[in-house]
Formats: structure tokens, C-alpha cells, sequence
């Protein structure tokens, strides 16, 4: 094998080489100015690892402006939500796998077969300890899920700092240009906003079978220490890693046309690429129905939920047997209130829902402690359980990561909804 | 015909050029030694002095040698900027090429309804006037600072309704641009295309819609930790009135029955709001909320995160907190005063263009000339660059939260947007897209001398495009790109013209220097 030492600018012969390999290689003896790619300065020694299967598959799904919880997972035996909610609320008579206390909105029936299948589950009057009604900083305190802290480092970024193969392609964020906060922080991860993006245009061996396009990047970018020069680093390494996704076929014609459906459908190329990336986040907006929130037949609570379902529902479909590896959690930064305002809509509130599908999951039915809802205009779901509870029985069960790193100081509270918890 | 140098080439085209200096100065490994990347030097192309570019490119959207050229008949800089802020808008009539921006609400809902041009088309449109006013207008400082409050007081070129409405809104921004927030504010928080996005629009006095009265404290005032949840309710009740006819004819109008009455107290404000028209109380509370001195200090903090450092220096704030509330919230003295500040000075190249910014820069340091098409949602470069600022990362002011789209670089240096940057650069380096209605330099061109070493063009386009002298790096990262050696002699028949320019302009392109402004 080539080594770091020897010549390899403008000299054409980078091409004999897979670049993967050739970035390994001198990833891992060290040098890599003669390669003039910055890829792997600050890579760790152990990149050589992350190409390797990953073990599982964790996949963080952000509803993002604070999803009514209460329509999701309807809470029918109680007496509140229906007077509370004279035009929204749904009937009883509408809700999938109802139970004495709960049933699902009818927006979730493609996951019906998922639920009675055991495999999907919800976790009620979960949150924040404390309310927080802002979403900003809802989100940035849910995602840093550390109280004690000021630093910018989410819960994901934690998880890879301790089962880290190195790789930025072993954390992925996928339909937004920047990942979520969960994902911020010293561990390198990489983020698409669609799958195409994991080639560097003109990079192609086809037009550039000599390299130049990598090697120029990485000779400009090489002394640039800021966060922008870190991004284009890990871009460079992971969009090595990443590639072989792109020769999976694309399963896209089976998922809604949504924002969602085509992040999903990239998501499950990744994973079915099998290139070892673990951790990865997807955010779905336009979960904030401050007014008309609509009713059980129409409107924007019925398209997104059965977006988010059909969504999943196909998700799980197209990784075919990778499906076993694969845990999918819902969180969102906050639920809404109780009682309708005089928009037909739902102001910020407290109190929401999780759902949990995939591998691990002790489905088909609903977890957590019902606290009744109360009366009054300015009423919460209030929050039983902390919803790093849930993340953490996550992690526990999937990751191997530790729960004292991850949620630090977190008091967990029992749930069940895992394997092993 | 082979394009592959020879080693030995590389070494006698060093050797050539620079003689003696080979083995003196090496920034390449020892394996290296023969290859000498000292920059060249090519001063015919004039660059402005450092600390002036530093003020120009914050303050515009690329500096260009046009650009360059105005900067020094105004006597400099600083001279510049001052004669900018006393400009009125001249940029008013400019590419005022989709005629959709002139439709009224009723209009444009007819167009949607009827499947005719859906709105989103038209907020397209919003975006399409926002990025050609910033690639030719000639008032850049007007272009930045109504894209400060445009993020400031942001509603969303995409999403729901209020796109009936947002076309004015931001015309209505860009008039205060340079103005007083005591007027800019109460203008904003009552506009159709505000009320509508944070469901003011006919919230009513039996449940109001606390949306609106929460982000108007926390984002376009006081900031958290500035107010409470009774401030939020009692703001929400003042604010109740203002309606919408939705989904018909969309006309906006005040609703005495739907107003909250009876005493309301925000922060220090209180009023008796004891009439059905709470519209004089609610302008009074967003006049108060403009002068308050936490309103002061965010603004400030604002605009020294988005022309300074995203870790603004305290004791700046501080000052321009005080200039603002001394000058009754005028922006112009707030804004001398920051261009003035030595913490300014000490700020170039900080700060990450955005992706927006960077298709506008890309426009116009590659010296494209466009043009408009007769077509609406065309192939033309005017229709396209709103797409191509929406997948680098982000089409103008579609930031679908009302927290304005982030002004600080991490959210931009993350992979996602790199790989969409060096996508953009690459094909318009190569002059594959967009391909209609835009002039490109032609690869010739960009020679400065019918014959002049690679080194030396290097620095000519490092003057060009990044308005500053070549580096020792850049040259090496341009010559591994075209796999000719520094010394290399170019002239229009070189193969490096005809094959390989577009290599060469994209290294340009994809450096630090064009990421940051």
C-alpha cells in the first residue's frame, strides 16, 4: 500500500487506490499533507472502524413546532379533553387500538399493523421537568437534554463521544442543511439535506479520475480551524463513507411525496448500505397549530399525522430485514394546551407524547402515568414522566452508551417500553 | 493530448520562474522541495486596503472591482458607507420584473384558488426581487440592513396564508430600513402578513391567541428573561382586533366586537384600553416595547452578532445600546457608531456567508450579467436563483420559524450546506447552471495579460474574486486542481483556457476566503 510519505501530488496515480482506503490509510498512520486533503487531520486514529456494520440503528424523528399530543394519542376516558375541545377534539368512536384510557388518532392507520404487531408503542405525559413554552429554547433544552450545563452539546453528540468509531458518518442528520441541536457538539457528524449531496459535484472518478477536485479542497481547507473548516472536513471524510449509498436502490416510490416520506426514504438507503452509521435525526415541521387545527375528517392535524404515518409505516417496509436493527423515536420540544383557543387552535403548552417503533420496542400498547387532565383556560398535560426517562431505556437497550454520560444527573424513572429495561 | 505534467515538469517550471527563491521559501513536504508555491503578484488588479474591505464587504454583498471602483470616487470606505446611508432608495425600481409583487391579497388568492399560479409561486417571486436587488442595486446598505430586519421581524416567504400579503410587507420593511424601530415595529406587528403568520389576524377577546404577543415579546423585543407569562396574556389581549377576511377576499380590517377590553399591563406599559378600538393602546405598547432598554440591547446584540462576531463583545453592546436609546431608536447613528467601533475593526473575515449570500456573491464575482425572461417560473438565471439559494441550505427569508433565519455561522459551516456550496460553485464555474438569461465571462477573460504565468493568474483571480493577494496555499490548491505547475506559462490557447478554467475559478470559489464575508 501506498504510504503518506510518498508523492502522490498531481501525479495521477491517487485513482489505483479506492479513495476510502487512501484517506484510511493516512488517517491512520498520521500524515496526510502529501495527500493535500484535510479529511483526516482531525479525525481520530480509529476511523478504520467505522465502516463496519452498525451493531443498530437509532433514529431520532423531531416534530418540530410542538405536535398536540393530545390528538395523537387521545386520552378518551377523560372527561376534560372533550369538554375542553368543543370543535377539535377527536370521538371516541374514531380511535385506532383504543384501550380503557387511550386510543390513536385515525390518522395513524398505517401504523396499525405495526402496533397489534408489537412493534410500536406510546409514551403519554412525557416533557421537560419544568415548562417551557418558547420553542427555541424548549428545543435547544430538550436537545442538550443537560440542565446543569451551559454548553452546547446534545444528548446525541454525548452518545457518540462514548461508542464513536470516528467516523462523521456515523451520526447522520437528513432533510435539513443543519442538524439538530442533539447532534451539536466536539463529535464530528455529517448532515444532508438530500442523498444526492454525499458526492462532492465534479469529484466524480469519472470526470476527475485523478483526484484533483479532493486534493485542492483539502490543501485550501487544511489550516482553516473554525467550525466551517470542521464542517468541510467531516463532509469530505463522510461523503467517503456514505457513497456506497448511493448504489442502493432507492425505495422512494413507496413513501408519501412529503418532506418526510423522502427523508425516510434516504434514511433507509443509509441504513441499507449497512456503512456503520448508528445515530440519525430527522426533523419534520409544521407542527404548530396555533389556529385551525382542524377536525376528525380534514385539516392540518389529520395531513400530518397521517404523513408522519404513512411515513414510518413505509420506512419500516423498505428496510426489509435491516428492520431489526432499527429503533425510531418520536420527540417534540413541548405538547400543546388543553382547551381550544377562540382560533380553533392549541397555544403552547407542557405535557406530550412519544412514540417508540422498531427493534427493542415492547409495542402495542400505551406507557406512562395518566396525571387527569385539569380545567381552566391556561391548563397543561402535565408531565409525568421526563422524557429523557424514555430516551434513556432507549440508549440502554440499543447503544451501549452510558446513561450517567449521556443524561447527566438524569433520576430515571422506570418505563418498560424497552427490551431489558 | 495528454494534460498530465511530469514531475519534471513541475520542477522546471518552478526553477524557471522564480530561480533562487526555490529551496528558500517551502510550505510543501520535503518530497516537495522542487515545487515552490510562492504567490504570485499581479498589483495592476487593484484591491481596496484590508480595513476598507472589511467595512464594504459586511456591508454589501461582494465586493467586486466595480464595487471597488465607486468606493474609492467616494474618498473611501468609510467616506462609502456614509454617503449609503444618506441614499435614498434607489434600488426602488430596480428588477422589478414579476408583476405577480403587485397583486393585491384578493389577487393573489384568486390565482391560487383557481390553480392559475399557486402563492408559493409568488413568494418565489418575493425571493427572485430580494437576491437581484442584492446582486446589481446600488445601494448595498439598504439591501443588508432590510435583510437585518427582515430576519428581525421575519415571516416566512413559504408556508401558509400570509403569502396573500407578503410581497407589501416586505416593501413596508425596506421602507425603515434606515429609519427609526418606534415606527419599523408598530408598522411590522400590525401588518396583514405578520397578523396572519402569528395568528393575531382575528384572535378574539373570548380565548385570545397568545402566538403573536409571545413572539413580539421574546424575538422582536425584550427577549427572554425580559418578560412574563401575564405579560404575554395581557399583550395577547391588546392585540386582539385586527381581522382578516380569510380565505375570501382577504381585506384586513379592525373588529371592535372581537377586542379585548379593560386594563392591560406589559412590562412598565399600562393602559386603560377601555375603548372597542384598541388600535391607539397597541401602538402606544409597541412604541414603549421599542424604547425599552432590553429592546435596545437586543437590537444591538443583533446587529453586532450579524456585522462583528457571532460572540458579541459586551461592552460594544453596551454602547450601541446606549447610541440607540439616545437617538430614539434611529439606526443610523446606532449603525456609525458600530462601523466606528474598534471591535469592528478587529472583525474581518469572520463572519459565514449564508447561503443566499453566497449564490449573490458567486453572481457577482464571477462578473455574470443577467437578464429577465419573459416567463414567470422560467429556466432563466432570475427564476433559478431562489432555487439555488434553497438548496445550498436556505431561499431568502424562507426560514420557517418566526425566529428569523440564524445569523451566526455554525448552522451554515455544517456539511450538509458545504457539499450544496461546492455543488452551486462548481456549475457556475463550468457555466452549466443556470444556462438562460445570464452572461458569463468567457474562459479567455479572465486572463488579465495575453500571456501570463499560472502563478500570477492565480493572484489576479485571488484579487478578483476574493478582493485580496494570492496565498502560497491557494496557489498549490489551484494547481493540483488543473495539474499545471505555478510557473506555467498561460496564454488564450493554453489548454488550461479552454479545458480547464472552470477547475481553476471553482478553487477560487470553494476557498474560505469566498465562504466568509
Amino acid at each position: 500500500m501506498r504510504t503518506p510519505t510518498s508523492p502522490a501530488c498531481c501525479d495521477g496515480s491517487a485513482s489505483a487506490l479506492s479513495r476510502r482506503n487512501l484517506l484510511r490509510a493516512a488517517a491512520l498512520t498520521g500524515g496526510m499533507t502529501t495527500f493535500g486533503t484535510a479529511v483526516v487531520t482531525t479525525a481520530p486514529a480509529s476511523l478504520g472502524a467505522s465502516s463496519a456494520s452498525a451493531p443498530s440503528v437509532v433514529v431520532v424523528l423531531s416534530l418540530r413546532g410542538a405536535a398536540d399530543g393530545l390528538s395523537l394519542v387521545v386520552p378518551h376516558s377523560d372527561p376534560v379533553y372533550y369538554k375542553a375541545r368543543p370543535t377539535i377534539a377527536i370521538p371516541k368512536s374514531s380511535l385506532l387500538a383504543a384501550d380503557a384510557t387511550f386510543g390513536l388518532h385515525p390518522g395513524m392507520a398505517p401504523l396499525l399493523q405495526m402496533w397489534t404487531s408489537g412493534r410500536l408503542a406510546a409514551v403519554h405525559a412525557t416533557g421537560l421537568r419544568v415548562p417551557n413554552r418558547s420553542h427555541f429554547a424548549a428545543m435547544e433544552e430538550v436537545e442538550d437534554a443537560d440542565p446543569g450545563s451551559a454548553a452546547r452539546v446534545g444528548w446525541l453528540n454525548r452518545v457518540l463521544g462514548d461508542v464513536s468509531s470516528g467516523s462523521p458518518a456515523q451520526a447522520l442528520s437528513v432533510g435539513t442543511p443543519a442538524a439538530p441541536g442533539s447532534l451539536y457538539g466536539p463529535e464530528p457528524v455529517m448532515a444532508v439535506a438530500e442523498l444526492s449531496q454525499v458526492q462532492v459535484t465534479g469529484a466524480e472518478a469519472g470526470s476527475d479520475p485523478h483526484g484533483t477536485r479532493r486534493r485542492s479542497l483539502g490543501t485550501v481547507w487544511a489550516a482553516e480551524s473554525t467550525p466551517l473548516g470542521s464542517g468541510v472536513r467531516s463532509a469530505l471524510a463522510a461523503s467517503v463513507d456514505l457513497l456506497p449509498a448511493l448504489d442502493v436502490p432507492d425505495g422512494a416510490a413507496g413513501f408519501p411525496t412529503s418532506d418526510l416520506g423522502k427523508a425516510l426514504a434516504s434514511v433507509s438507503r443509509v441504513i441499507r448500505a449497512d456503512t456503520g452509521t448508528s445515530l440519525i435525526t430527522v426533523d419534520d415541521g409544521d407542527w404548530d397549530h396555533h389556529a385551525d387545527l382542524g377536525i376528525v375528517t380534514y385539516g392540518r392535524m389529520l395531513n400530518n399525522t397521517t404523513d408522519l404515518a404513512t411515513s414510518i409505516a413505509a420506512f419500516f417496509a423498505d428496510l426489509g430485514p435491516f428492520a431489526d436493527k432499527v429503533t425510531l423515536v418520536t420527540i417534540s420540544e413541548f405538547g400543546r394546551r388543553v382547551k381550544e383557543n377562540a382560533s380553533r387552535g392549541l397555544d403552547h403548552g407542557w405535557g406530550n407524547v412519544m412514540f417508540l417503533a422498531g427493534a427493542g420496542v415492547k409495542g402495542g400498547r400505551y406507557y406512562g402515568r395518566w396525571p387527569g387532565l385539569d380545567r381552566g383556560e391556561d391548563a397543561d398535560l402535565k408531565v409525568t414522566t421526563d422524557y429523557r426517562s424514555v430516551l434513556a431505556e432507549v440508549v440502554a437497550s440499543r447503544t451501549g452508551a452510558s446513561i450517567p454520560t449521556v443524561f447527566p444527573g438524569l433520576k430515571r424513572e422506570r418505563v418498560g417500553v424497552m427490551l431489558g429495561q | 493530448m495528454t494534460f498530465e505534467p511530469s514531475r519534471r515538469s513541475f520542477v522546471a517550471g518552478g526553477a524557471g520562474v522564480l530561480g533562487g527563491v526555490v529551496g528558500a521559501i517551502t510550505l510543501a513536504p520535503a518530497a516537495h522541495a522542487a515545487i515552490d508555491y510562492t504567490p504570485g503578484h499581479w498589483p495592476a488588479t487593484q484591491v481596496l486596503p484590508s480595513d476598507q474591505r472589511h467595512l464594504v464587504s459586511r456591508f454589501s454583498y461582494g465586493l467586486t472591482p466595480e464595487l471597488a471602483t465607486q468606493v474609492r470616487a467616494k474618498g473611501g470606505a468609510r467616506k462609502w458607507f456614509g454617503h449609503q446611508l444618506s441614499l435614498d432608495d434607489k434600488a426602488y425600481g430596480l428588477a422589478d420584473w414579476w408583476p405577480h409583487l403587485h397583486l393585491g391579497p384578493n389577487n393573489i388568492w384568486q390565482l391560487q384558488v383557481s390553480g392559475t399560479r399557486g402563492g408559493y409561486r409568488v413568494m418565489y417571486d418575493v425571493g427572485r426581487r430580494l437576491l437581484a436587488r442584492r446582486i446589481i442595486s446600488p445601494n448595498p446598505v439598504l439591501e443588508v440592513m432590510t435583510e437585518f430586519w427582515e430576519n428581525l421581524l421575519n415571516v416566512p416567504t413559504n408556508g401558509d396564508s400570509h403569502f396573500t400579503w407578503r410581497a407589501p410587507y416586505g416593501e413596508l420593511i425596506r421602507k425603515h430600513a434606515l429609519g427609526r424601530f418606534d415606527e419599523l415595529l408598530p408598522a411590522a406587528i400590525t401588518h396583514p402578513a405578520m397578523q396572519i403568520y402569528l395568528d393575531g389576524a382575528n384572535s378574539h377577546k373570548d380565548q385570545p391567541n397568545e402566538n403573536l404577543a409571545r413572539e413580539l415579546l421574546e424575538l422582536h423585543t425584550v427577549g427572554v428573561g425580559g418578560f412574563g407569562e401575564k405579560d404575554v396574556k395581557h399583550a395577547a389581549r391588546l392585540l386582539t382586533g385586527f381581522h382578516i377576511d380569510n380565505r375570501t377576499t382577504w381585506r384586513a380590517k379592525y373588529d371592535r366586537t372581537a377586542h379585548a377590553t379593560g386594563k392591560v399591563r406589559v412590562l412598565g406599559f399600562t393602559h386603560d384600553n377601555d375603548k372597542p378600538d384598541g388600535r391607539e393602546a397597541t401602538v402606544k405598547m409597541l412604541r414603549y416595547l421599542a424604547h425599552h432598554p432590553r429592546t435596545a440591547r437586543r437590537i444591538a446584540r443583533r446587529l453586532v452578532c450579524v456585522f462583528v462576531s457571532d460572540a458579541p463583545n459586551e461592552a460594544l453592546v453596551k454602547r450601541l445600546s446606549k447610541v440607540y436609546l439616545k437617538s430614539n431608536t434611529r439606526i443610523k447613528p446606532v449603525l456609525e457608531a458600530l462601523v466606528d467601533s474598534a471591535e469592528f475593526k478587529a472583525a474581518a473575515d469572520r463572519k459565514v456567508r449564508d447561503p443566499s449570500q453566497d449564490v449573490v456573491a458567486t453572481f457577482r464575482v464571477l462578473g455574470t450579467k443577467f437578464s429577465r425572461l419573459p416567463g414567470q417560473d422560467d429556466t432563466s438565471a432570475a427564476s433559478l436563483m431562489v432555487h439555488m439559494a434553497d438548496k445550498v441550505g436556505l431561499a431568502p427569508m424562507a426560514w420557517p420559524l418566526p425566529d428569523g433565519s440564524p445569523q451566526v455561522n455554525e448552522p451554515w459551516s455544517w456539511p450538509a450546506r458545504v457539499m450544496a456550496s461546492f455543488d452551486m460553485h462548481f456549475k457556475m464555474a463550468e457555466r452549466s447552471f443556470p444556462t438562460d438569461g445570464i452572461t458569463y465571462r468567457a474562459p479567455a477573460d479572465w486572463l488579465p495579460a495575453p500571456s501570463i504565468t499560472l502563478r500570477d493568474l492565480v493572484d489576479h483571480l485571488a484579487r478578483v474574486i476574493h478582493h485580496r493577494p494570492s496565498t502560497a496555499a491557494l496557489l498549490q490548491g489551484c494547481c493540483e486542481a488543473v495539474e499545471f505547475p505555478p510557473g506555467e506559462v498561460i496564454t488564450s490557447s493554453h489548454p488550461l483556457v479552454e479545458f480547464r478554467m472552470s477547475r481553476l475559478l471553482v478553487v477560487l470559489l470553494d476557498h474560505p476566503t469566498h465562504f466568509s464575508r
